[in-house]
């Protein structure tokens, strides 16, 4: 396989294209490997310890050989870059239609880096590639510049599809997103406010092309085998019709939801824990990327019957919230309307900023508030308006929102890098400690689900490569306790037992090179719930690969494939300074019990440190500082990047 | 002969019209239970609840929890006056 890498540079204009050979799909797989290694390559010529938000940082976006395929499992893109609000490795994932029509262009990997003069989007027509004129589209969100961009562009060659920031990316909020055909976030870490400091509004594709497979009837085969697979199982029919919102009654049955800024871990009101949003708001099902056998996308439309608060938005037309918009919503900030929750959804995707790292900033401070910690000088300072910080007031919960994306006041200006740079930030202003309120690990926002019973959730929370986040070591063999999965990776149930520390850390390492895989092949990651294929990507997803790619890699190969590109990560969190003791969790999941659930008293001090320990020693990293070995890079033929590490002073001794 | 509770979220609510049953058991087991769910419900609980390749309980988009918070499987054994949840697993998103 060969793939079309396009390269731009902003601050020249100059845009060329690069061919990515088929040793790098041997090497780094496709997708987020080959965004990995983009990154790597370009901060070896470039100062890695950069301001993100300068020339310096590049914004890489690549695409997955299945995503698009016809393999049927979903299409994800992924973007790249150093995180301007966690100041390290940095990347997201979005699904939609975009990522698989860029691939119709010819490209599937493109490279941003330097900084326009002015606003410009990026047109890529087939092979026609040209920076053009955004001042037309500054100023707007990202609906907005959807819809002008694709009645600007038309429908030659193609409909126009788009990536783009709104206005929390313009203005440079630490946790802006990028949004996909103004549907799908790509929230984390901060690209937005990479795009926005390069002054680069959206990228707008049209293809007609099509996709080179290796072995088409090798794919068709796996293919068929799939679809069918999938629909021996009555679950992913209710998958399709709730999506990840079924998770709302099993999280609030066992107490695994994150209410108020992680108080309790169960949502307040009936309305919110019932299932009869699904016929209230779920209006019509949608297929997010035309490659998904599952389909679990569904869009609502607010006629103001459905509750109290949807006379408030009659009209109002997006997604059905995902769990962690509701959980962000409903559960962090206490809002007990659904349209409300959905208007939440809607809200944070037009604006392009996180809601999990932006509801635990809120969260944080109206736990303060709660608790008589902040006056109402202090609001008048940090606000220059009325702000209740009432837990569910969804108008003060909208102007707090506007805060943070327009930078308007101390506050947003304070908390535009998220709950854990914000509550410093606050601490030294008042001069007092706020920070067993605030909700992190690793530098990121929490995620906001409960961690406290789940060490091997605390673990991933702890060590992932982009901050606390639960997409790259993906707890779930313990949260959902699949003895069954335990025995097959472990060869005893232990990694499924809550109450034990045995293969927690263990867990994290192999699913986080799994996580890898998936995000490499550029699939959904909702299929590791539903499908062997998704919890042995290696194994089953193998022959869809092969046949796209002509890379003959067996399991093993794959699962080594997948240490690698998570070592790359790695590797560049150690360069820009990272060591064990980066590797920690927030006040309250370490120390504070639980109250109420089905798991009281835990706190995830009892098993942390070994958990750790483990999650290093199955890494085969040391122990102590937590730093790669030049024996484990050289093992994964990675010894030129052991090389950089030991010139920065960033590999283990010894 | 046992009594074992069964509570419904979710998808599994949906297919049964209920949010729970009272069972009696003759055999104390999960296996007795998942048989007499499928008996009284059909095949679409059948296909929620049996993964055909192995015959257990179906792991994939599914959680089963007593009322200890921990995951049943079909080789378990019940305790008289059991409360078993009957729930979606997904996460995230």
């Amino acid at each position: 396989m060969e793939s079309n890498l396009l390269r731009v540079d902003l601050t020249t204009g100059e845009i060329k294209n690069e061919i990515i050979g088929h040793d790098v799909f041997e090497r780094w797989v496709g997708g987020s490997g080959i965004n990995n290694w983009i990154m790597w390559e370009h901060f070896l010529t470039h100062d890695i310890n950069c301001d993100p938000r300068s020339p310096d940082n590049i914004f890489v976006f690549g695409v997955g050989p299945l995503a698009g395929s016809g393999a049927g499992s979903g299409v994800k893109g992924r973007i790249t870059f150093k995180s301007p609000c966690y100041d390290m490795f940095g990347d997201s994932a979005g699904g939609g239609k975009f990522p698989y029509m860029i691939r119709f262009t010819g490209f599937e990997y493109i490279a941003i880096t330097g900084r326009a003069p002015k606003p410009v989007y990026l047109h890529i027509c087939n092979d026609e590639v040209s920076l053009r004129d955004a001042s037309h589209l500054w100023g707007k969100d990202t609906k907005d510049t959807h819809a002008i961009l694709q009645k600007e562009l038309g429908d030659y060659p193609s409909k126009t599809h788009t990536l783009s920031i709104g206005q929390a990316g313009e203005n440079q909020v630490g946790i802006a997103g990028v949004v996909s055909d103004a549907l799908r976030i790509h929230a984390r870490c901060g690209g937005g406010a990479v795009l926005g400091s390069k002054n680069l509004k959206a990228i707008a594709v049209q293809g007609d092309g099509g996709i080179k497979i290796k072995r088409p009837e090798g794919l068709m085969k796996w293919s068929d085998e799939f679809r069918q697979s999938l629909d021996k199982n009555e679950a992913v029919y209710g998958f399709k019709r709730r999506g990840t919102l079924g998770a709302v009654e099993m999280y609030q049955h066992i107490g695994s939801h994150f209410w108020r800024n992680g108080q309790g871990n169960m949502f307040r009101g009936d309305d919110i824990t019932s299932d009869n949003w699904v016929k209230r708001f779920h209006k019509y099902s949608e297929v997010c990327s035309s490659d998904c056998f599952i389909a679990c996308d569904a869009k609502y439309k607010i006629d103001g019957t459905e509750s109290e608060a949807s006379k408030e938005y009659i009209g109002e037309s997006f997604r059905r919230p995902e769990y962690l918009t509701t959980g962000s919503a409903a559960g962090a900030l206490d809002v007990r309307d659904w349209a409300e929750v959905a208007h939440w959804g809607k809200l944070t995707n037009d604006y392009g900023i996180d809601n999990q790292d932006l509801s635990c900033s809120i969260s944080f401070l109206m736990e303060l508030k709660q608790r008589d910690l902040i006056s109402d000088d202090d609001v008048a300072n940090l606000f220059g308006h009325s702000q209740s910080l009432e837990w569910g007031n969804m108008k003060d919960i909208e102007r707090l929102v506007d805060d943070i994306v327009f930078q308007s006041n101390p506050f947003g200006k304070m908390f535009g890098d998220g709950p854990y740079k914000g509550a410093l930030r606050y601490s030294e202003m008042m001069g007092q400690n706020f920070m067993k309120y605030a909700m992190y690990g690793k530098g990121g926002a929490s995620f906001t689900e409960e961690m406290r019973p789940f060490p091997t959730w605390m673990n991933n929370m702890a060590v992932a490569s982009r901050g606390a986040d639960h997409l790259k070591g993906l707890g779930l063999i313990e949260k959902f306790q699949r003895r069954d999965l335990s025995q097959i990776y472990f060869g005893g149930p232990e990694a499924a037992d809550l109450t034990i520390p045995d293969y927690k850390g263990a867990s994290t390492a192999i699913i986080e090179n799994q996580v890898a895989l998936l995000n490499s092949y550029g699939v959904c990651m909702f299929h590791w719930m539903l499908d062997p294929a998704g919890y042995m990507p290696e194994k089953y997803y193998g022959e869809a690969y092969r046949s796209i790619t002509g890379v003959e890699h067996d399991s093993d190969q794959l699962m080594r494939d997948g240490e690698r590109i998570c070592n790359l990560e790695k590797a560049f969190n150690s360069r820009v300074g990272m060591r064990r003791e980066h590797d920690t969790i927030c006040e309250r999941w370490m120390w504070e019990p639980t109250d109420e659930g089905m798991y009281p008293g835990s706190v995830a001090a009892d098993m942390f440190e070994p958990v750790l320990d483990e999650y290093y020693q199955w890494r085969g990293w040391d122990v102590k500082s937590g730093l790669q070995t030049r024996a484990k890079l050289e093992e994964l033929d990675l010894g030129e990047v052991a090389d950089v590490l030991e010139a920065d002073g960033a590999l283990a001794r010894g | 002969m046992i009594t074992v509770r069964t509570e419904y979220h979710s998808h599994f609510k949906e297919i049964t019209g209920l949010p729970g049953d009272t069972f009696e058991l003759d055999q104390p087991t999960v296996s007795e239970l998942a048989k007499q769910l499928t008996d009284k419900y059909g095949d679409r609980m059948s296909a929620l609840l049996i993964d055909p390749n192995t015959n257990q309980l179906n792991a994939n988009g599914t959680m089963y929890v007593d009322s200890k918070g921990r995951r049943v499987f079909i080789e378990d054994t019940l305790e008289d006056g059991e409360t078993i949840a009957f729930l979606v697993g997904i996460a995230g998103g």
